[in-house]
């Protein structure tokens, strides 16, 4: 037991040797993150160019002072994502085994969604080079373009997907089917499923504080997508069989909460099968569509934030780039969603962000 | 007293402007860099300050200009700097500036759009005629593998026939990033099950991305498939991978011609390319003329709508009010300047009105080129108080002084002193030379430090005799061998007795030490006895030096509460343990030893000092003469008492320095109470009136005054004896730095000085090249930075200042005795930093 113990210390400092730069610099990067102080200035903005402005004063810095007045919105959604990306990117060039792999397995995510974009936008017969810019850069992959080859789901592995890291989470959607939309969404979801367990386990190989830390992040993840698909199913030609399928099995909420999902027939069975489980039993309760109330969505989000923000408690594990990649991720939705509100001077829902820190 | 001294009074003042005259008003204060403005509304946004349009617009111009700047230093067209220095324009000239700027964007942008689409056609046609150029070769590869009578299709051949009828290939031909080519074989492969065949060829000589000017490495590829299904496959693959598909005749003649075609009008683009590349010159160059003047203009507008944005507005009065910190010598220049800039617009005066305030005013020390690396240094560490001593002025002496203690050599002494010389002569035309070399611009920032280190070594360097280990012989030795050659040989060591005077003359050396040390056995053992009873007496000067200061302070700031309880006890302290320390040392120097000396002062006889001192510290019992031995256990006579005496006295100093001033304060503060009560509330508000800040000190807490005292006594005592050890230093980096030296010699160039013959030049040359080096990069650089780190340990003062409890912490040495550095810097509002700055920024970018 003693031997173990001291194991254990040793990793914590041994844990600088290779990522101590690296996580003093994600912290440092964390500590960058809009207050709410700023958002209450950012709010009072009238144009985008008082934004701007204000966010000179941020850690932003000049990172709009190249762009060209008057401002549009879509330009500072590409620099903050450039910007983030960017970051990103500093730290997985300089890391080493195992969080190379750990950094590399958050970019399967946006893998996902590219493809699902792409191919999406093929069915409707939009050219690549079009959709191409509105894809997420930390989910390319040299294959990514000729996506369009395939027309089953068999062909998109085979052709596409075999030499990427998505291969191994493509196994069940393996069909002849032609692709078409409700086709795409199972299997985004599929591959969502796949690539979650398998980052799950990933994380509690790892052990330690970062599966603690990680586990709990993803669990979330995996419930909050069992939830979203069950209430997006409804009103849908997906069977529950199909469905209760694309549940991610490493959340909370498996395997008892699954199986009640499985079953559900409207959002207020979904809502009782919320009421078993606390954390989410209030997030359902605070959740409404009236005006002035909170969306279920935003309830999750802001869920996510406290969780990624808790990840920042611990030392010594990787649970901090995910946690920082994913709150700066939701900044990043904040600053453009005040900005919307700005440009279109509709000023009403302005508030609807959510605060970080 | 100039202000180097202490820093220059300095005074909050009011200015009133009027709308109209303020632009031009501060454009002058800020030429003339001698004012600090205050924000006075550090709670406003930035965006909702009243000239944000203005800042904005600045911002647009800069942002065009980085613009244009980017795309000279693309072309590589120098930019000229004049070094004019335009005055900041006025208000309405902005809108012609940003007339020309925006003009001459739009101009850029279009040559640059057109430029991009010629050279996008210019870059397919290469590429074509690569295609054309590799195709053939794959061509012909197959026809001469072919049989000569096949007269048939190309494409033909490569099925083979006795497949039934001619099935006719088709192929693509096209270009491809060359790294992407194992990824699109791969999936070409995959994707058509392998019934696809494909050729490249890589080309060799890189190709222009005419979107980013970069230079690429392409591959020439041509895949063969059949039937039209695998066509849109392949084509959607080659999409996929952005390869550009050119078409590519199949008969040979055709493919001629088309190769003859791509050729004119390769020719034809090319003279439109170099047509479109002039054009882009001229208004670049044109541009570049004047691009430094335009930067300069427009971020002196900016920084005057930054100062603007600061002020008050005043509304009843349609003007705008500034608070600000000027130097009270400098009052009649600001206010001149004030003139000239209402003149400028032709509006009322502005107002300047002299405020008084309790609040502590910036640290202004003004500086030439020459003094201010020495006030950076002191900087570096923490800004002076308001008006305290400053360090900085002796520092210029006794910083070199005690670095060239530590460094003596005379020849790297030279050394350094010729580089720093150097940089000097050469100031103008290098610092002209904007770098971004960090450790450059540290040495040139230096460099008069650098040539006054260099110098004072020189000095000791003759003081130590001790030129690269070697030593010089200028006056002849005082010590002389008083065997013939003959005798000597056999000797391997002589002894040479001091108090024989045909060995040693009697009278030292004129100047420096004797060179026969620098050859004698027991070098080490005299040097060592030496340069640390030297470093002790200059270090205990130096503090000493540093206490007297603090009586000027006291004096000045009218402590004197703080001279009674403070500095007296101080000196008795230091000087009846300390000083009376370096009086034995320079006793036992004069008092011992040499020709003529016997009985009691024979060399001997000499007590050890430490041990006296310890003795003397612990209080040891009175030593009788021992039997039988001609020496003194005294140096003098009384020695004992006197000692007893100073200890008593300097143990007394503890309690004074201790509880005197709590005391007296504490008394004080008594005194003053019951004389409030015996007055009633009148007296309160007088004394409130009369001493702004006195009551708010006073009515500390006493327990606090008490910690502080405390911590301040045991600091110093403690302090004065770890201090005294500190500057052993001196002594310990003057022997390595001494002893590497020798080292070097001995282990280096002696063998290239030993080794004879022809060979032994060659070998000589190559061993001297490598003495010297080492000699430079390790004597004189490291060694060099290692005791200029240790002399500004030695200046500097480290304390931990926790604000709240206002405890000052460990200080050391020098600036420990005097030094409390809790100001802050007067950063007044100046172009001449401004535009620095600006131009460090943009020379940082370049480097990126």
């Amino acid at each position: 037991y003693i031997f173990l113990f001291f194991q254990e210390k040793m990793l914590d400092s041994a844990f600088n040797i290779d990522f101590g730069y690296l996580e003093g610099i994600c912290r440092g990067f964390k500590n960058g993150i809009l207050k709410q102080t700023d958002y209450l200035n950012l709010v009072q903005c009238e144009t985008l160019d008082d934004l701007k402005l204000h966010l000179q004063s941020t850690d932003y810095g000049n990172f709009l002072a190249n762009e060209a007045s008057p401002l549009q919105v879509s330009v500072i959604d590409d620099k903050l994502r450039e910007k983030l990306v960017a970051e990103f990117q500093h730290v997985r060039n300089h890391a080493v085994e195992p969080l190379t792999l750990f950094l590399d397995y958050i970019t399967y995510g946006y893998m996902i969604d590219n493809i699902v974009l792409l191919i999406t936008g093929a069915l409707h017969q939009r050219p690549i080079s079009e959709l191409m810019p509105k894809c997420h850069p930390l989910g390319t992959f040299e294959q990514i373009e000729a996506i369009n080859v395939a027309s089953t789901s068999v062909e998109l592995y085979n052709a596409v997907l075999v030499d990427t890291p998505l291969a191994e989470f493509f196994g069940e959607c393996i069909s002849e089917q032609d692709l078409d939309e409700l086709n795409i969404e199972i299997i985004r979801n599929t591959l969502y499923k796949a690539y979650l367990e398998s980052f799950y386990n990933y994380c509690q190989s790892l052990g330690g504080a970062t599966a603690d830390v990680m586990c709990e992040i993803l669990a979330f993840e995996a419930d909050r997508r069992a939830f979203i698909i069950t209430l997006n199913s409804f009103g849908t030609e997906l069977s529950k069989e199909d469905r209760s399928k694309l549940y991610p099995t490493c959340g909370k909420l498996y395997p008892d909460g699954l199986a009640a999902l499985a079953r559900a027939d409207d959002p207020e069975n979904v809502k009782q099968v919320a009421e078993f489980y606390a954390e989410y039993r209030a997030l359902f309760e605070g959740a409404g569509n009236n005006p002035g109330d909170k969306t279920l969505e935003d309830k999750f989000f802001e869920h996510e934030v406290k969780l990624n923000v808790n990840a920042f408690l611990q030392q010594f594990h990787y649970g901090v780039f995910y946690a920082y990649l994913k709150l700066k991720e939701q900044e990043c939705r904040n600053i453009v969603w005040i900005s919307e509100c700005i440009a279109q001077k509709h000023r009403a829902k302005i508030d609807n962000y959510i605060p970080i820190l | 007293m100039g202000s180097l001294f202490r820093s220059e009074e300095m005074a909050l003042c009011q200015l009133f402007l009027q709308s109209e005259s303020a632009y031009t008003c501060v454009s002058e204060l800020g030429e003339l860099g001698l004012v600090q403005f205050r924000d006075l509304n550090p709670d406003v946004n930035a965006f909702q300050r009243k000239f944000v349009n203005e800042v904005r617009r600045c911002d647009e111009m800069e942002r065009k200009l980085r613009y244009l700047e980017r795309e000279i230093r693309k072309d590589g067209i120098p930019v000229q700097d004049t070094g004019e220095n335009p005055e900041a324009p006025m208000p309405r000239e902005m809108i012609d500036l940003e007339a020309t700027f925006e003009k001459l964007e739009n101009e850029l942008k279009e040559v640059n759009s057109n430029a991009e689409a010629l050279k996008r056609n210019y870059l397919e046609l290469t590429e074509l005629r690569h295609i054309l150029k590799k195709t053939q070769g794959f061509f012909d590869e197959r026809e001469g593998s072919m049989e000569p009578g096949g007269q048939t299709s190309l494409t033909q051949n490569l099925l083979p026939e006795d497949t039934k009828g001619p099935i006719q290939l088709g192929f693509v031909a096209g270009v491809i990033l060359r790294e992407r080519i194992p990824a699109f074989e791969r999936m070409l492969w995959r994707a058509c099950r392998g019934n696809v065949f494909l050729r490249q060829s890589e080309i060799e000589d890189p190709l222009e991305d005419p979107a980013t000017g970069e230079q690429v490495l392409k591959s020439v590829f041509i895949i063969f498939f059949q039937g039209d299904q695998l066509k849109m496959r392949v084509k959607k693959i080659c999409e996929g991978f952005r390869a550009t598909m050119y078409p590519c005749p199949e008969a040979p003649a055709d493919r001629r011609e088309m190769a003859m075609g791509v050729k004119t009008r390769l020719d034809d683009l090319n003279t439109v390319l170099s047509q479109t590349q002039d054009h882009r010159h001229r208004v670049l160059v044109s541009a570049s003329r004047n691009i430094r003047i335009w930067m300069m203009k427009v971020w002196k507008i900016k920084a005057i709508y930054h100062t603007l944005n600061m002020f008050n507005l005043d509304v009843i009065q349609n003007g705008l009010i500034a608070e600000c910190w000027i130097p009270v010598a400098d009052l009649e220049t600001v206010q001149l300047a004030l003139r000239r800039g209402t003149e400028k617009s032709g509006s009322l005066p502005a107002i300047l009105n002299r405020l008084t305030t309790i609040e502590a005013p910036p640290t202004f020390h003004r500086t030439n080129k020459f003094t201010k690396a020495f006030q950076n240094l002191i900087d570096a560490y923490g800004v002076a108080t308001y008006r305290e001593i400053n360090p900085a002025p002796y520092t210029i002496i006794t910083f070199p002084f005690l670095f060239a203690i530590m460094f003596g050599d005379f020849g790297h002494g030279v050394v350094m002193a010729l580089f720093g010389a150097w940089m000097v002569w050469k100031e103008k035309p290098l610092s002209a030379k904007k770098t971004d070399n960090e450790i450059w611009n540290i040495f040139f920032g230096g460099r008069y430090i650098i040539l006054l280190m260099g110098l004072f070594s020189m000095y000791t360097g003759l003081i130590y005799n001790d030129i690269f280990s070697k030593a010089l012989n200028i006056f002849g030795s005082s010590w002389h061998v008083s065997l013939s050659d003959e005798e000597l040989s056999h000797e391997k060591e002589f002894m040479l007795d001091p108090t024989n005077d045909k060995q040693y003359e009697g009278a030292p050396y004129p100047f420096g030490l004797d060179p026969m040390w620098q050859i004698s056995t027991n070098k080490i053992n005299f040097f060592n006895s030496y340069k640390m009873k030297i470093s002790i007496t200059f270090g205990i000067i130096h503090m000493l030096f540093g206490v007297a200061l603090s009586l000027w302070n006291n004096r000045f700031f009218q402590k004197t509460l703080n001279i009674y309880c403070e500095f007296i006890p101080q000196v008795l302290f230091m000087c009846c343990l300390f000083v009376y320390l370096v009086m034995l040392v320079f006793h036992k120097w004069v008092w011992y030893g040499g020709v003529g000396s016997s009985g009691e002062t024979a060399p001997g006889c000499a007590p050890s000092i430490l041990i006296t001192f310890i003795n003397m510290v612990l209080m040891k019992g009175y030593e009788e003469k021992k039997p039988g031995s001609v020496c003194e256990p005294y140096m003098y006579a009384g020695q004992f008492g006197l000692q007893r005496f100073l200890l008593v006295v300097a143990l007394l100093c503890v309690p004074w320095m201790l509880i005197a001033k709590p005391y007296l304060m504490h008394r004080n503060q008594k005194r003053r109470q019951m004389m409030v009560q015996a007055n009633g509330g009148e007296g309160v508000i007088e004394e409130g009136g009369v001493t702004a800040e006195a009551p708010a000190a006073e009515q500390e807490d006493m327990g606090e005054v008490m910690i502080h005292q405390g911590i301040h006594t045991i600091e110093y005592v403690l302090g004065s004896v770890s201090h005294t050890a500190s500057y052993l230093r001196l002594w310990a980096l003057s022997l390595a730095h001494a002893q590497l030296s020798e080292v070097l010699w001995g282990m280096v160039l002696r063998i290239g000085l030993s080794s004879g013959g022809h060979s032994g030049g060659i070998i000589l040359y190559f061993i001297f090249a490598a003495w010297a080096s080492l000699t430079i990069a390790i004597l004189v650089l490291m060694e060099g930075l290692s005791a200029f780190l240790h002399t500004l340990r030695l200046h500097w003062e480290r304390k931990e200042v926790s604000k709240e409890s206002r405890i000052v912490g460990t200080r050391v040495e020098f600036q420990s005795k005097f030094y409390y550095g809790m100001g802050y810097a007067f950063i007044p509002f100046a172009f001449e930093t401004i535009l620095e700055q600006a131009e460090e920024n943009v020379v940082a970018e370049q480097c990126k």
